[in-house]
């Protein structure tokens, strides 16, 4: 059998940089055991498989190891090769995904909006967050993730997390940020409880950053660069109980598997 | 600019199985930053990007260099195979020569299958170290020997299947990667590859570990033509030859991917 594969770059407009996904349209399900061996053999963070379901679509994703919940990158990809490279038209594109959550991808103009839920930083404490990022916070915050602010984007960029320490915080990953010397902030994300020791671009980390900065710049609208090696921007928008994050999406591969 | 790119999976007759890699043929050489991105972006162990040299003599000829995602490297095995079973599909010549880091490597076919000429490098006892050995290994082995590798021998292949290394210690012994081997029970030996000190906890089918594993087996077993299997969660084939001071290994790929990128 042979199955369409496209490999994009997802919060960039530029190939090589962003975070990689690889996405295969599918008519109707394969069998998990063959989805999680294509994964595992792409050996990329993500791979999404969308199969069509009326007007709407089914979209799910696999790591290398196993399915999982909820990805913003690999859906953005998605939506962005469904629009661009497959040439499917639609004013949104709505996914229904396997724990019963409803994604919406919504174009404007050259990029891709999704929807997110807010889930904004309180005063908790996780541990010894200096230690483990190697510099020390002005505010140390958490939601799902650690949240740790610095008074400028070079702290955040120069971190060199201890990622045993980090991995030992109470927390599932955490997130660096600063104000954005070209934007309205910056952040980094580190996860190796996850085994993922700095993502390159974080969706998710995203419905934690808006509602912060949202409220410490009194804005709605903000540009965000996430300031890893690869490099991601985001625009984002706060509105309350919700947020959209809106990227690009750079194309790398196109091409076909024979499973 | 468009460049094609194959994916393919090495030591295997199945797809899934093997080892993958990224070939990736070019006309001429691109900078090395582009090459190092397009590994990083694969993210597979390695990615093989070949130029044509002289095509004149029936033996086609081509520069080939190996990249993970982190650097480039020496020598690869799984991905001179794959590379040349790119290239012998679609040329009827018998063999392909590749000037590489490593000087020239020969890939000749070998009835159905492709073989890679190897130096041999048998291990010996100097330099091994037992007691490490089990512990990083986590069993007592009935023999350690040393070549580039440690070299730990088991009486059967369930005590190599059922290892599970301390990664930590055996990054710590003395030693690029560690070879865990037994008799095999549909083969004449199976083999476990071990390098965390490179980024490679396990690594699915080792070509170069079978340049220590042909001639020590082959002396022991009396025999010089062996056929074993690595017995990874992947799993992979080779059939080998010893030929004293070189080895042949030999194995088969499966094609997985076939695509263009766009860079």
């Amino acid at each position: 059998m042979r199955i369409r594969l496209i490999q994009v770059d997802a919060f960039t407009d530029k190939t090589f940089g962003g975070n990689s996904a690889a996405v295969c349209p599918l008519e109707r399900w394969l069998p998990n055991a063959l989805l999680q061996s294509i994964a595992a053999e792409n050996n990329l963070s993500e791979t999404a498989y969308f199969v069509p379901k009326g007007d709407d679509y089914e979209l799910r994703w696999f790591t290398p190891v196993a399915e999982i919940d909820l990805a913003g990158h690999p859906t953005l990809a998605t939506a962005w090769v469904m629009l661009n490279t497959l040439g499917i038209k639609r004013d949104k594109l709505v996914f229904h995904t396997k724990i019963g959550d409803t994604l919406i991808v919504t174009p404007e103009g050259d990029r891709l909006a999704m929807d997110f839920p807010a889930r904004p930083p309180a005063p908790r404490a996780i541990g010894d967050v200096a230690a483990a990022l190697g510099a020390k916070p002005t505010d140390v915050l958490a939601a799902r993730d650690g949240f740790a602010v610095f008074a400028r984007e070079e702290d955040v960029r120069n971190l060199r997390p201890d990622m045993a320490k980090v991995a030992a915080l109470d927390c599932m990953a955490i997130i660096a940020t600063a104000p954005g010397e070209d934007c309205d902030f910056v952040s980094r994300f580190f996860a190796p409880k996850h085994n993922i020791p700095e993502d390159p671009v974080t969706g998710s980390a995203h419905s934690t950053l808006i509602p912060y900065w949202g409220k410490r710049l009194g804005k709605s609208e903000m540009f965000a660069r996430q300031v890893s090696a690869r490099g991601g921007a985001l625009w984002c928008r706060n509105r309350g109980e919700r947020v959209t994050i809106a990227g690009q999406c750079a194309p790398y591969l196109d091409g076909w598997i024979e499973v | 600019m468009r460049i094609p790119l194959y994916q393919i999976d090495a030591f295997t007759t199945r797809t899934f199985a093997g080892n993958p890699a990224a070939v990736v043929p070019l006309e001429r050489w691109l900078p090395d930053a582009v090459l190092q991105s397009i590994a990083e972006e694969n993210n597979l162990a390695q990615t093989a990007f070949y130029v044509p040299r002289s095509q004149r003599d029936a033996e086609p000829a081509y520069d080939l260099r190996w990249f993970t995602p982190a650097a480039e490297v020496d020598i690869c095995g799984h991905a001179t195979l794959a590379t040349a079973h790119f290239i012998l599909a679609k040329n009827a010549a018998a063999s392909v020569a590749f000037h590489t880091r490593s000087g020239v490597l020969r890939v000749a076919r070998d009835g159905p299958r492709l073989a890679l000429d190897f130096p041999a490098r048998p291990p010996a006892p100097e330099g091994a170290d037992m007691t490490a050995a089990e512990a990083a290994l986590g069993a007592r082995p009935a023999k350690v020997l040393k070549s580039r590798d440690v070299f730990a021998v088991f009486d059967d292949a369930g005590a190599v299947k059922d290892l599970r290394p301390d990664m930590a210690k055996v990054a710590a012994l003395d030693g690029f990667g560690v070879i865990a081997t037994a008799p095999g029970d549909d083969c004449d030996f199976v083999s476990r590859f071990f390098a965390p000190k490179v980024g490679v906890p396990e690594d699915p089918v080792t070509g170069s570990a079978h340049c220590t594993l042909i001639p020590y087996w082959a002396e022991r077993l009396s025999k010089n033509e062996l056929f074993a299997r690595q017995i990874s969660k992947r799993g992979g084939e080779l059939w080998c030859r010893h030929r004293g001071e070189r080895v042949t290994i030999a194995g088969t790929c499966a094609p997985y991917l076939e695509g263009w990128i766009e860079i």
